[in-house]
């Protein structure tokens, strides 16, 4: 009697809890699992990933937005925009617009943003994209703004996608964790368990699908992965390649990151181009991409197709061991040390199996008759030799990285790791610096033709890095979603577009 | 007693200010927190204004005397991750491992005392062999493994539990079980060993001889000169759990501190992690006080 009344009370409890799990939320609400828990809500930091996917065109919006296919700016809360001349944009903005707290938008807010961006009294991490430029802004008159800069900028609409436009009343000096925007939806919860945006009323666009979204983090891809598969969550934007084993739910996407080798030309043997090419052609590429999973798309260039100045008019390098073999010897011949220590420098973690590839690639570079030593760093370590000033007393050395550039323009790729000022770059050419500043200073067809131009060259006669992959993220949408993610999708996930299926 | 508590707290004291110095030293050894914190390409102006504003830029012993001054006023610093105050964020998430340790720890004590003493009431006998098989099974299973297959089975397979996050009762049943597991096997085997050599003891034969009652005599007379190693063995399990139970924190979401000291310690964000080991070294500390009480409330022959 005694068992069974045990039985039947375990029996009651674990009906209770499943009925309780299995309480339905309402329609139009969703739950959304991120990896990572938001570290703050700063709108300034919407191109950190955990939080650029909650608040960045949900909670706050920007002056202008990319489309993910051409790459270029379109409107948002700046309707148009003109160059006055190389230094000076007018942007006109968007009318019967108000933020959460029920503040009008106008020219004063926009200007109060951009200078909370730049005052440098809150740690922004936005401005990074404007790099050392220095901005003056004004308002012209109540719905248009004027941008003033002491260099150039002649894609300032595409630098504008990371201006978030905060009312007012947000605090200058110090960083916020509520931010108040214009977007369709309001922050209304931010605990260190959930974050809560709920549909703003005065939205001046189209009423969203989804009425309330709640964000949980966990960071075991099996667990995310987990709560989609049983109705827990709706969606979770990244999960491992191991997990997305569902072809109903799982999408794959190029996510806009690109994994390469950078090839430190300060040292012999590197600094000898038959080297430099030999090290792209003897790596077994079809064989490493088995490392990254079928959908992996082999990089011939640092940015992905669908960035302005992307170049596919040229293919990657193909895996050729005996030309590697050849130019070596060539080169040995030619009296170039090529026996001499490359240290080759990988990161810990950087992305799964990045360990194990370059254990890979040295194997091969070993093979084609080179002498790579490979050291994996902890991330504070491998950005000394990321950054300048690089450590003195570094040897020949390869560099593993991964870049992401998803803001459209290859003027957030090309400077950095092709000219000489660049910070990733260990180049020292005249020639090429010029072409990337005249590429820089360019506008329209020009501006792609310059960058397009400049990527044939990096790989054809320079050969300056190792690209290797464009990379794929795997999101798992719930049955209820109709959405699927795109190059965007690291850095945002607009609630407004995700639509309810029925 | 006053006096001991009094002597106890002030070594104590000397102890955390001992341990703040070190944390604080060693926190600056991993590095700036700038590399982290801002873009990759972020301009040198970015990162030399990123010290400034978070006190970075001053030498390290100057940074320590207005740490200690801050303290003083009861100033933790603020969080560079979460823009908050430190100890906001400390105690925050403090309280979520101190209820989950509670629970877990007291569990796994008490079934562990009465399967150990049942165990070792009738030692070789079938109930003793499955104790032992379970207690070591238990003590070196690894966690995240028997957690993630808990949430394969539970959650995914049978759908009767959440497969993470905090809530009602459903929330609490798999982590509790995970983190009772390694516990309850050590403490099966201790207190099995402790009570084996308790009833070999010529008081229990005499209990035995004068007619009294099985149950009396073990967790009368037995257990209660057994229990000493048992709280020792206890106390460091739940020290452990103090500081965080990781592993269960990661993986069924739950906002504990363990899992904020480590994501703290691999941001950088100094004043969290000083913060944090401040509220688990007082915690430890005031555990430690009352284990010791404990000994001489259980064996009168321990007096301070």
């Amino acid at each position: 009697m005694r068992k069974m009344s045990i039985r039947v009370v375990a029996g009651a409890v674990f009906l209770g809890a499943s009925a309780a799990l299995a309480a339905a939320q309402p329609a139009s609400e969703v739950r959304i699992v991120l990896p990572e828990q938001p570290a703050n809500l700063e709108p300034c930091g919407t191109i950190i990933t955990n939080v650029g996917q909650i608040l960045s065109q949900n909670v706050v919006e920007p002056l202008t937005v990319i489309d993910p296919t051409s790459g270029q700016p379109q409107p948002r809360l700046a309707t148009e925009w003109s160059q006055v001349d190389p230094n000076t944009w007018h942007l006109k903005l968007r009318d019967s617009v108000k933020f959460h707290d029920g503040t009008d938008l106008n020219a004063e807010a926009v200007v109060f943003s951009i200078e909370r961006m730049t005052g440098g009294k809150v740690t922004c991490s936005n401005i990074a994209k404007f790099g050392d430029a220095k901005l003056t802004v004004t308002a012209v008159d109540d719905r248009t703004v004027e941008i003033k800069s002491d260099k150039p900028q002649p894609i300032l609409p595409t630098l504008l996608s990371v201006v978030m436009v905060v009312s007012p009343k947000t605090p200058a000096d110090k960083a916020v964790n509520d931010p108040i925007g214009t977007g369709p939806y309001k922050l209304t919860t931010f605990s260190p368990q959930t974050v809560v945006l709920e549909a703003f009323d005065g939205y001046w666009g189209e009423d969203p699908d989804i009425t309330k979204a709640t964000y949980v983090w966990r960071s075991e891809s099996s667990i995310r992965a987990a709560m989609v598969e049983t109705g827990e969550a709706d969606l979770t934007p990244s999960i491992a390649i191991q997990d997305a084993n569902n072809p109903q739910t799982d999408f794959a996407y190029l996510n806009s990151e690109t994994t390469a080798i950078r090839i430190d030309t300060d040292f012999a043997p590197l600094n000898d181009v038959r080297i430099r090419k030999a090290l792209n052609l003897a790596i077994d590429w079809e064989g490493l991409a088995q490392l990254f999973g079928d959908d992996v798309k082999r990089a011939s260039q640092m940015v992905v197709p669908g960035i302005n100045g992307h170049n596919s008019e040229f293919e990657p390098w193909a895996y050729d061991p005996e030309q590697a073999k050849a130019l070596i010897a060539e080169a040995r011949a030619a009296g170039v040390p090529v026996d001499t220590e490359i240290e080759l420098i990988g990161r810990n973690g950087i992305y799964p199996n990045g360990a194990e590839a370059m254990e890979a690639m040295m194997a091969m570079w070993q093979e084609a008759g080179l002498n790579v030593k490979l050291t994996m760093l902890d991330v504070a370590d491998w950005l000394r030799y990321l950054q300048k000033p690089f450590p003195e007393g570094r040897g020949p050395n390869l560099l593993q990285m991964m870049h992401d550039n998803n803001k459209g323009d290859a003027a957030f790729t090309v400077p950095i790791f092709y000219h000489s000022n660049g910070s990733y770059s260990t180049l020292h050419d005249p020639a090429l610096d010029q072409e990337v500043d005249a590429a820089m200073a360019a506008t329209g067809e020009d501006r792609t033709a310059k960058f397009k131009a400049l990527f044939a060259k990096v790989r054809n006669d320079v050969v300056a890095d190792i690209p290797m992959f464009h990379m794929i993220g795997y999101t798992r949408v719930g049955p209820r979603l109709d959405w699927k993610p795109d190059i965007t999708t690291n850095s945002e996930i607009p609630l407004a577009n995700i639509a309810l299926k029925d | 007693m006053l006096s001991y508590l009094g002597r106890r707290s002030f070594h104590s004291l000397v102890s955390v200010l001992g341990l703040l110095t070190l944390v604080f030293f060693l926190t600056r050894l991993t590095g700036d927190p700038s590399a982290l914190y801002l873009p990759l390409d972020s301009s040198i102006e970015a990162r030399t204004a990123f010290a400034r504003l978070n006190g970075l830029d001053q030498p390290i012993y100057w940074q320590f005397l207005q740490y200690l001054k801050d303290l003083l006023d009861l100033d933790f610093g603020q969080s560079l991750r979460q823009n908050r105050s430190a100890m906001e964020v400390a105690l925050e998430a403090f309280p979520q491992t101190l209820k989950l340790a509670f629970v877990a720890m007291t569990l796994s004590t008490l079934l562990a005392v009465l399967v150990g003493s049942l165990a070792a009431a009738r030692p070789g006998s079938r109930f003793d062999r499955i104790a032992s098989i379970v207690s070591l099974g238990g003590a070196s299973a690894p966690d995240f493994w028997i957690a993630i297959v808990g949430i394969l089975i539970f959650a995914v397979g049978f759908e009767l539990l959440p497969t993470s996050g905090t809530g009602g009762f459903a929330y609490w049943v798999m982590p509790v079980f995970v983190l009772m597991l390694r516990p309850f096997g050590l403490l099966v085997q201790v207190v099995r060993g402790t009570m084996l050599s308790a009833l070999a003891s010529p008081y229990i034969r005499t209990a035995h001889a004068k007619g009294m009652a099985r149950r009396k005599i073990i967790f009368g007379h037995a257990l209660r000169n057994s229990l000493l190693p048992v709280i020792t063995v206890a106390g460091d399990l739940a020290t452990g759990l103090i500081n965080g139970a990781v592993v269960v924190e990661t993986i069924f979401g739950w906002p504990g501190i363990g899992k904020l000291m480590i994501d703290s310690i691999i941001q950088r964000d100094f004043a969290v992690v000083q913060s944090t080991i401040l509220v688990t070294a007082i915690a430890i500390f005031v555990l430690n006080i009352a284990i010791d009480l404990l000994y001489a409330a259980l064996d009168p022959r321990i007096r301070y």
